[in-house]
C-alpha cells in the first residue's frame, strides 16, 4: 500500500494543487458578487465532454494520439476532478428541480461507475490468474459444453457397462443443473467455495453405495466438477469487467444531453436566475 | 541431373580438388551433387537471389557471368525493380478513413488494382516465375555492380550461416549456375578431407565480413591493425546444432556426451578452461550453471555478443587460469567466432596500455555466470522463455494477466488496422502472470523465410520487421509450416463483393499466408500496444538486455 502512494505521488500531489486551486479561484470569483455557477458549469461540462472523448479516443487508436495507457490515467484524473468542481457547482445540496435532480442524479452514477470500474480493472486480473485456466469469454460456453459432454460420458457409458444407476441417478438429481450453465454466482464473486464443499460431500455421501468402477468413475465426475467450477469463476469475473462499460458509457450519453440541455436553460434564463 | 552431368561436374574445379575417398560409402560425393544439386539456366537480367532474401542454398558459376549490386558507391538496386514491396505509412486521412472503408468481410484482397499497377518484370520457365531486369546495360550504368565470371561461388555465406543475402545477384547475359542445398555443401564440408571448399568459405568470411563484424563489438573498436590483422587470419569458425528446425535435433538428443540435458550441442563445459572467446554470429546460446543434479538457465547469449571475456581478463589480471562457471550451448542452429586466448590476452593488455581497460586498477574478481548474457532475476521464467524459444523475438507480445482486464482493445485495434482482419490471437502460453499471445515474434532467425519461393515474406529492411508482401505470396503455406509458433495463418482470400477467390483451373479457393506486421503501415507503431489501456500489453525485443529486464522483472 506504501509503495501505491509512492508511486502515485506525482497525480496525488497535481490532483490537490488543482482543486485547491479551482477551490481558491470560485472563493475569490465570489467575493467580488459574480455568480460562480456560470464559471464552474463550463469548466464541469468541459469535464465531461473531455471525459467522453476518450471512449472517441479508443475507436480511433490507430491515429498517434497518444497510448491508450496515457488517456485512460488523464481519464481517471480529470474524473475525480470533475467531482470536486461538481460539488462547487451543486455547492453539496440535492437540487429540487426534476431536470436538474435527474442530472445530479446521473452524474453521480456516472462518477461512482467509474470509480467501481477503476476498482474492478484493478482487483480482478488478479483474481482471474488466481484460479482457473485463462480461457477467452466467448469461448468459455463451448468449453463448459464439453465439460457437460464428457460428464455424460461418464455416467451413461459407465451404466451400460455396469447396469448400475446410481450415477445416472446422481447425475439427474444434483449434476444435470450444475453443468447446464454458469452457476454459484454470487459465491464466486463473494470468494465462497461452500457451493463446491457441499457437492463434494455428496459425492463422499454416495461413495459408500457405489462399486469400484463406479468409484473410479465418481473421481473423474468430481475432477470435471473442479474444472467447471474454475470456469464459472472465469464467467463471473471476465463478465463483471465487461458488464460495467454498459452502465458506464450509455449513462455517460445520457449525462451529455442532461448537461447540455441544463446548459442551454441557464443560459435562456440567465437574467432572471438569481 | 543426370549421371553424365554429375560426372562432367566432377571433373572440373573445384570439385575435381575434392577427395572422394574420404565420403561414406552409403553417401558418395556423386550421390551428393546428384540429389543435392542441380544446374540452372538464367537469361539475360533474371535475378538469381535479392538482397535480404533468405535462401538455402549457394551457387557455383559453371558458365556465362553474373553482376553482383553493390552498396557502396552509387545507389543500390531499387526495390522496386526487385519486385520488393515497398511498405507505405497511411496519412492521417487515409488512416482515419479506415472506420468507414474497411471491408465488412474478412482477407479482401484488391488484385486488379495490385497487377495493373505492378511494375515487376515476370517471365515463365519451367523452374517456375523468375523476376527480371528489363534494361540490364541501363542497369549497369545506373547502378555499382561487380561482375563474378565462370568458376566462383556466391550465397554460400547466407545459405551456411542462415543470415539474409546481402546483395542481388542477376545474370549478365545467359549463364548456367549449379545450386546446392546447404545439406550438399554441409556434408561436402564435413567428409572433404582435403578441405578445400571450407577453406574458401571460410576466406571468404574473413574476406569480406569479419572485420565488419568484430568491429561491432567495443573490444575491438581500438584494437591495432597488426594485431586485428592477426586475430582475422586465426580466428575459428564453428557451427552448432541443426539447420532445419530450432528444437533441438533428434541426433543430438540420443548423443548424449555432446549435449546438455536439453539436448543442446555443448560449445563450453561449465568448469573448462576457454580456449577463447565465443562471439555469437548467427542464432542464440543458452548460459547455463550447475544447479543440484540438474541443469539452471542463468541467461540466453544472441548474435553479436560474447562468452567467455570475464574469464580470460580475471586471468590476465591474476595470472592464473580461471575456469568457466557456466556452461554455453546452441539453442538450435548457432554460428560462432572464436578468437583464441593468447590473442584475447594481448588484445586486453593493449587495451589497457591504451586505458580502454584498466586491467591493473580493477579489482579481481572471479565472474558470475556470464555478464554478458541476457538475464531476468526470476530463473524458472527465464528458463521456460528460453526452452519455448520466445527469446527469438524481436518483437514478442508480452500481456502481463495481472493488468489486462480481458477487454480485447489489443485485438480490436489490429482488427481496425489490418482491414477488419485481427492478425493475432489473445490466447497462449501462460509463463508466470505473462501471457504470450499467438502473434508473430518476428525472430532474429525467422526460418519461415527459408524456403519461400517468391521471397515474399522478407524482413523489412527500415524497419527490421518480417512482412508478407501480398502481391507476391502464392499461398504455398512454407511459411506457415516452418514457423514453430503457429504464428502464421493460411487464409481463404475473398474479392471485394465478398467472393472466394478460386482457381480458374481447379476452382479450390486461393488462400494467403497472414501474420501479424507490426502495423508497418500505420502511424505510430503496433496498434495493439497502444491501444491496451492497463499497459498490460507490451512488445519486448529479447536481445535488448535492458527491455526485457524491465518487462519480465516488474
Amino acid at each position: 500500500m506504501k509503495h501505491f502512494w509512492v508511486q502515485q505521488r506525482i497525480p496525488f500531489l497535481a490532483f490537490a494543487v488543482i482543486s485547491l486551486m479551482i477551490l481558491a479561484g470560485c472563493y475569490l470569483f465570489s467575493i467580488t458578487l459574480a455568480k460562480t455557477s456560470f464559471a464552474s458549469g463550463t469548466i464541469l461540462l468541459l469535464c465531461i465532454l473531455f471525459l467522453a472523448s476518450y471512449q472517441l479516443r479508443k475507436k480511433i487508436n490507430f491515429l498517434p494520439l497518444g497510448s491508450s495507457s496515457a488517456w485512460l490515467r488523464f481519464h481517471i484524473f480529470i474524473g475525480f476532478l470533475s467531482f470536486v468542481v461538481f460539488a462547487i457547482h451543486s455547492k453539496l445540496q440535492i437540487p429540487n428541480g426534476l431536470l436538474e435532480f435527474i442530472l445530479f442524479l446521473t452524474y453521480y452514477t456516472v462518477f461512482l461507475s467509474g470509480v467501481v470500474g477503476l476498482f474492478l480493472s484493478r482487483t480482478i486480473p488478479y483474481r482471474l490468474l488466481s484460479r482457473g485456466e485463462e480461457v477467452l469469454f466467448e469461448r468459455i460456453p463451448v468449453h463448459r459444453r464439453k465439460i457437460h459432454d464428457r460428464v455424460k460420458v461418464l455416467v451413461f457409458n459407465n451404466t451400460e457397462s455396469d447396469q448400475g444407476t446410481a450415477l445416472p441417478d446422481f447425475y439427474h438429481k444434483h449434476l444435470q443443473s450444475y453443468f447446464e450453465g454458469p452457476r454459484h454466482q454470487i459465491s464466486h464473486i463473494l470468494h465462497s467455495e461452500r457451493h463446491l464443499h457441499q457437492l463434494k460431500q455428496k459425492i463422499s455421501a454416495l461413495q459408500p453405495f457405489l462399486n469400484e468402477q463406479e468409484q473410479v468413475t465418481l473421481q473423474q465426475i468430481a475432477e470435471q466438477i473442479q474444472l467447471k467450477d474454475d470456469l464459472d469463476y472465469q464467467y463471473i469475473f471476465q463478465a463483471i469487467i465487461k458488464m460495467w462499460l454498459f452502465v458506464h458509457v450509455p449513462l455517460t450519453y445520457s449525462l451529455i444531453i442532461f448537461a447540455f440541455y441544463h446548459a442551454l436553460a441557464a443560459c435562456a434564463f440567465a437574467s432572471t436566475s438569481g | 541431373m543426370t549421371d553424365a552431368d554429375v560426372e562432367a561436374i566432377l571433373e572440373n574445379p573445384p570439385f575435381a580438388q575434392i577427395d572422394p575417398a574420404g565420403f561414406k560409402r552409403s553417401l558418395p560425393l556423386h550421390d551428393i551433387i546428384k540429389n543435392d544439386a542441380r544446374i540452372v539456366g538464367f537469361d539475360d537480367g533474371d535475378i538469381i537471389v535479392r538482397r535480404g532474401d533468405w535462401g538455402n542454398s549457394a551457387f557455383f558459376i559453371l558458365s556465362g557471368n553474373v553482376r553482383v549490386g553493390l552498396e557502396r558507391g552509387k545507389e543500390s538496386l531499387p526495390d522496386e525493380i526487385l519486385g520488393r514491396h515497398i511498405s507505405k505509412v497511411k496519412t492521417v486521412w487515409e488512416a482515419f478513413a479506415q472506420l468507414w472503408r474497411n471491408n465488412r468481410v474478412p482477407e479482401v484482397r484488391k488484385i486488379a488494382s495490385s497487377s495493373s499497377k505492378s511494375t515487376l518484370h515476370t517471365r515463365h520457365t519451367h523452374n517456375g516465375t523468375r523476376i527480371y531486369l528489363q534494361e540490364v546495360s541501363a542497369v549497369l550504368d545506373k547502378y555499382h555492380t561487380a561482375r563474378l565470371e565462370t568458376g566462383h561461388w556466391f550465397g554460400e555465406l547466407a545459405a551456411l550461416g542462415r543470415t539474409s543475402r546481402v546483395s542481388t545477384v542477376f545474370s549478365e547475359g545467359v549463364s548456367q549456375l549449379l545450386e546446392i542445398r546447404w545439406q550438399g555443401i554441409r556434408d561436402i564440408l564435413r567428409y572433404d578431407q582435403n578441405g578445400k571448399l571450407k577453406q574458401y568459405i571460410e576466406d571468404v568470411f574473413r574476406e569480406r565480413a569479419l572485420d565488419a563484424f568484430l568491429r561491432t563489438d567495443p573490444l575491438f573498436h581500438d584494437c591495432q591493425p597488426e594485431l586485428l590483422k592477426r586475430i582475422m587470419e586465426q580466428v575459428e569458425f564453428h557451427t552448432f546444432g541443426n539447420y532445419d528446425s530450432p528444437k533441438p535435433f533428434k541426433e543430438l538428443l540420443e548423443a548424449k556426451n555432446h549435449t546438455t540435458d536439453a539436448g543442446e550441442p555443448v560449445i563450453i563445459r561449465e568448469g573448462d578452461f576457454p580456449s577463447g572467446i565465443v562471439m555469437i554470429r548467427s542464432g542464440l546460446a543458452r548460459v547455463s550453471q550447475r544447479h543440484y543434479n540438474g541443469r539452471r538457465t542463468v541467461g540466453y547469449l544472441s548474435p553479436g555478443q560474447i562468452f567467455g571475456l570475464d574469464e580470460i581478463r580475471a586471468e590476465v589480471q591474476s595470472l592464473t587460469p580461471v575456469a568457466c562457471n557456466a556452461q554455453l550451448s546452441a539453442i538450435g542452429h548457432l554460428n560462432a567466432v572464436l578468437v583464441p586466448t593468447p590473442l584475447v590476452e594481448e588484445l586486453l593488455k593493449q587495451n589497457g596500455s591504451t586505458g580502454s581497460e584498466d586491467l591493473h586498477e580493477a579489482p579481481i574478481r572471479i565472474p558470475a555466470a556470464d555478464n554478458h548474457a541476457i538475464k531476468i532475476n526470476d530463473d524458472t521464467l527465464l528458463s521456460q522463455l528460453v526452452d519455448h524459444n520466445f527469446v527469438q523475438g524481436t518483437s514478442l507480445m508480452v500481456i502481463d494477466l495481472e493488468r489486462c482486464t480481458r477487454c480485447d482493445d489489443c485485438v480490436r485495434a489490429c482488427s481496425t488496422a489490418h482491414d477488419n482482419n485481427p492478425r493475432f490471437i489473445r490466447h497462449g502460453p501462460i509463463l508466470n502472470q505473462f501471457m504470450i499471445p499467438n502473434s508473430c515474434l518476428h525472430c532474429v532467425d525467422p526460418i519461415c523465410m527459408i524456403e519461400c519461393p517468391t521471397g515474399a515474406i522478407f524482413r523489412d529492411f527500415a524497419q527490421g520487421d518480417i512482412i508478407i508482401n501480398e502481391q507476391t505470396c502464392i499461398g504455398c503455406a512454407q511459411c506457415a509450416s516452418n514457423c514453430p509458433f503457429d504464428a502464421i495463418r493460411m487464409v481463404d482470400i475473398r474479392d471485394s463483393k465478398g467472393n472466394i477467390i478460386v482457381d480458374s483451373q481447379t476452382r479450390s479457393p486461393l488462400t494467403q499466408a497472414t501474420k501479424c506486421d507490426l502495423c508497418i503501415d500505420q502511424k505510430g507503431g503496433p496498434a495493439c500496444e497502444r491501444a491496451c489501456p492497463h499497459d498490460a500489453l507490451f512488445r519486448v525485443d529479447m536481445q535488448d538486455a535492458a527491455q526485457v529486464g524491465e518487462v519480465f522483472s516488474r
